[in-house]
């Protein structure tokens, strides 16, 4: 219990902290969200000036980053200039669809890691596994960028695959199965993107992993009692592995947040990215802040799982927590 | 300030009128009232008549960030909200003249100070409740009150006067001016008619900014535009339907708007846009760029792409000339000794070669600009402007009287030095989100090259410049582009009045900082008040040569409006003023097979 009140101080702090940086670094960006009024013709220097006042825009910013504290604790993000509206709400439904994405793809990404990854670290140095090493190697140079922009290319030749959106104009005119059809169709392409992004780096963690355990004495023994190869890997040896890769998982789920809000653009997936992207450009001050928050809550939720699996997969955090 | 908003006033009411003239010579004024039975005053617009039913599906590049007239700011917002809100008098977008819209007609009092607007009668909102002069007065109240912060309220202020609205019978309105102003009738368009029965009680808590946010219930939304709410899906789609009340019909009598719903899909950059109408998931596309215009060009088999010429757009390069203040460093205000110079200006302008932006930036499908006012502009463009072409020599011979001289390093490269010897090295700072204004710094810098001048090109993030320009003052020279939301010269008067924010080389100034700067606020101003066209654009004309006379802005180029629609879009003609491809929504049609494969 200590140990997970421990992790939950941490995220608190952490939360913290990341409010403060993202709220000075976005306050030291030159300019502000009613820059660009002053090219419009039609708008007086002093309507501007009043709404600067009206949004606090004038005040000091510790003046302005306590006033948010303290709306924050109220339940309240913010009020996103561009919108006219609160922050939370706005975020809230496309965090949704990033949290789709990244779900599935991270799911996804560990059901081909784990697998190939064992199958590889069992026939480490021969050839099968060398083709897969350079295979991965090829997918960790190219940039996410290129893949989502490879992936677009291959939509719009081959017609198969929509251009980009979630679902389809007439979505709402589907049966349930052809609402899943088509959810999944215009998923195909930003997952497998964000797959691959990810997925070399698993790959290559599962196998040095499981290769680093499958010299350990205990399983030649095991062998030696002849239980049988599958059970030997996936009962045995996967769970000696498992801490690292643990942690990893934790990592994983920040590596395909970034990824994702990248994919997302390139591909218009309504999610966090486009708009978030949009908030920044437009110094949409509480917006922008809002979304940091809230990937580095997502962030924090991940890692805090990872914790719970490794306090329920490694007996000595179990001991040592309960001291 | 005062004196900009009248201004700007005059240069609406001018421009009014300048498009009415152009409208009776050009086409016949499209809208003339009908009596279809004794409640209802419908308008007539002559034209194809198209299919009803179907659905339009078109891209925008941002999200709309809300639907309500009186806070929208960003392109998108105010694209939606055209569709489906409307004004007293409009302005047609392709003949760039005025026609009645909400208002069947008006009547203007000799001394120009009165306006008589008499409405439509039978006119409802999308909601189906009615219309009336009390809506109208309702509608201007909330604009003028100073708390709402609607952006467009300085437009109805002249002279630090706010205009007055009174209502004479439940059709008829006054508006009473403080001064005559040029612009005339033309000042009515874009001021969406709001419903009061909506949208008082909002206003009377002071919550009028917070309502018709898109997660607005489509019923509790209502406008008199040809569309109204369906459906938002946040980060997705916006889903308009037909307004069943609208107020035009074809010339057979068929209520307007023809097509049933109208949606506008959220795609994040304008690449994506392509691909999605590269796919047919869209029909319509507008504000291309040249490049994705010839990629679409090539294959023209089901779509049509039209360039439909040179817009309102102007870009130009200029250099700071602004008042040095305590923090401007030494540098700049050295620096500046050249700006200030007219020649060496006028020698920038002499050896940048325009064609070549045309060219390279816009793939021809652009015109290079000497002045403020582009070709799009049809009726305020001073023909007698001279377009001299590029002159390296005519440059040189500036320079040198100028002060100016050469010296030539051992590899054979010169270098400009000026007076005291010292180098002439400075840099243009460009948007780096337009590659466009990149382009044409780096030909600048080209061009300049070969008068010996070292020039850094800056690409900085849009804010940063803005903030660069207009607060800090920090920068040598600027490469920036803007675009007049109307064809009046009044639509510029930020650019044009020495106390405009938009005067760029030196914005916001107390007292004109030269005499010929003094001279452009005494044309501009009068202009404004004068009341004929002729008067007007003799004015116009005068202070367009004084900016050419002192290059304080060395204007570069126009894009042309291009724009593509699927072939089965029936009435599709993109006009140079915006909304594009929109402007005419209530008369575009799918063709017949078409309205059956969207069913």
């Amino acid at each position: 219990m200590r140990y997970l009140l421990r992790r939950f101080g941490h995220a608190v702090f952490l939360l913290v902290g990341v409010s403060l940086l993202a709220f000075t670094f976005t306050t030291l960006a030159p300019g502000n969200y009613f820059d660009e009024m002053r090219l419009n013709p039609q708008i007086a220097p002093e309507t501007i000036a009043a709404l600067r006042t009206q949004y606090e825009l004038d005040r000091p910013l510790p003046i302005r980053y306590a006033h948010w504290v303290s709306s924050v604790l109220h339940g309240d993000m913010g009020f996103s200039f561009a919108y006219n509206s609160p922050v939370l709400p706005l975020l809230w439904v496309r965090a949704r669809n990033t949290l789709l994405l990244t779900i599935t793809a991270m799911l996804l990404a560990w059901g081909i890691a784990l697998p190939l990854g064992i199958w590889s670290a069992e026939h480490l140095g021969r050839l099968p596994d060398r083709l897969l090493s350079l295979g991965t190697a090829a997918l960790m140079v190219i940039p996410d960028l290129a893949l989502a922009l490879g992936f677009l290319v291959i939509a719009v030749k081959s017609g198969r695959f929509p251009t980009g959106g979630m679902v389809s104009l007439h979505f709402e005119s589907l049966a349930f199965p052809g609402k899943l059809g088509d959810l999944f169709l215009h998923m195909a392409l930003p997952i497998t993107a964000l797959v691959l992004s990810v997925l070399p780096l698993l790959l290559r963690h599962v196998r040095a992993a499981l290769a680093e355990v499958l010299d350990a004495p205990f399983l030649l023994a095991a062998e030696g009692h002849g239980i049988s190869r599958r059970t030997l890997l996936y009962r045995y040896a996967l769970p000696a592995a498992a801490n690292p890769l643990i942690s990893l998982f934790g990592f994983s789920i920040g590596t395909l947040l970034s990824g994702s809000l990248l994919v997302e653009v390139v591909m218009s997936w309504p999610g966090l990215g486009p708009f978030l992207l949009e908030a920044i450009l437009a110094r949409d001050l509480y917006v922008v802040i809002g979304g940091v928050l809230l990937s580095t809550l997502f962030l924090i939720g991940g890692n805090f799982l990872a914790d719970l699996l490794l306090y329920w997969a490694d007996p000595r955090i179990r001991t040592e927590a309960s001291v | 300030m005062k004196t900009t908003s009248a201004n700007r006033l005059s240069r609406r009411v001018f421009s009014s009128l300048l498009f009415a003239l152009v409208a009776l010579f050009t086409q016949p004024i499209s809208a003339l009232p009908r009596q279809k039975n004794s409640k209802e005053e419908l308008l007539v617009l002559p034209g194809e008549t198209g299919r009803s039913g179907g659905r339009l599906v078109v891209s925008l590049r941002a999200e709309p960030k809300t639907l309500n007239p009186l806070i929208a700011l960003d392109v998108s917002s105010r694209e939606v909200i055209g569709v489906m809100q409307a004004d007293l008098v409009h302005i047609n977008r392709a003949t760039q003249l005025t026609e009645p819209a909400l208002a069947k007609s008006w009547k203007i009092s000799p001394d120009g100070l009165q306006y008589t607007l008499v409405l439509r009668r039978g006119l409802k909102f999308s909601d189906g409740s009615p219309l009336d002069a009390d809506d109208v007065l309702f509608t201007f109240r909330v604009y003028l009150d100073e708390k709402v912060h609607a952006p467009q309220r300085d437009l109805l202020i002249f002279d630090g006067k706010p205009i007055s609205v009174r209502k004479v019978d439940a059709q008829t309105l006054v508006f009473q001016l403080p001064k005559p102003y040029g612009v005339a009738e033309r000042m009515f368009d874009g001021w969406a008619i709001l419903s009061r029965h909506l949208l008082e009680k909002p206003y009377e808590e002071g919550k009028i900014g917070q309502v018709g946010t898109l997660t607005t219930p489509a019923k509790e939304w209502a406008g008199l535009g040809p569309f109204r709410l369906k459906e938002y899906v946040a980060g997705q789609r916006l889903v308009l339907e037909r307004n069943p009340y609208y107020w035009k019909t074809d010339t057979k009598g068929n209520r307007l708007p023809y097509l049933d719903e109208l949606v506008f899909l959220f795609v994040p950059n304008a690449d994506a846009q392509v691909l999605r109408f590269q796919s047919g998931e869209t029909d319509m596309i507008s504000r291309l760029s040249a490049e994705n215009f010839s990629v679409l060009s090539r294959d023209q088999k089901e779509y049509t792409m039209v360039d439909a010429g040179p817009g309102l757009e102007y870009n130009f390069f200029f250099f700071n000339l602004s008042d040095p203040g305590e923090k401007t460093p030494a540098e700049i205000v050295q620096k500046q000794k050249w700006f200030r110079e007219g020649k060496f200006r006028r020698a920038v302008s002499a050896a940048v070669d325009r064609e070549a932006i045309v060219r390279l930036v816009y793939q021809g499908r652009g015109t290079a600009l000497w002045g403020l006012v582009t070709p799009g502009n049809r009726r305020w463009r001073d023909e007698k402007l001279p377009h001299p072409a590029r002159s390296l020599e005519e440059a040189r011979s500036l320079l040198k009287e100028a002060g100016f001289s050469w010296d030539t390093a051992s590899n054979g490269e010169s270098t400009l030095r000026d007076s005291t010897g010292k180098p002439v090295e400075f840099s243009i700072i460009a948007q780096s989100s337009s590659s466009e204004r990149s382009k044409m710094a780096a030909v600048i810098q080209d061009d300049l090259k070969q008068l010996g001048m070292r020039v850094q090109v800056v690409p900085l993030e849009s804010r940063s410049l803005l903030d660069r320009v207009t607060q800090t003052k920090e920068y040598d020279a600027c490469v920036l582009g803007a675009a007049s939301y109307d064809a009046d010269p009044n639509s510029d008067i930020n650019v044009w009045l020495s106390s405009g924010g938009l005067h760029l080389w030196n914005p916001s100034q107390a007292h004109p900082a030269t005499p010929w700067e003094a001279e452009i606020d005494r044309l501009f101003n009068e202009q404004m008040y004068a009341r004929t066209f002729e008067q007007r654009k003799n004015l116009y004309d005068r202070a367009q040569e004084i900016l050419r006379e002192y290059q304080p802005m060395i204007f570069l180029a126009s894009p042309d409006i291009l724009a593509g629609a699927k072939k089965s879009v029936g009435n599709f003609r993109p006009a140079v003023l915006e909304p594009y491809v929109l402007w005419n929504v209530e008369q575009l049609y799918l063709k017949n097979d078409a309205v059956n494969a969207t069913r």
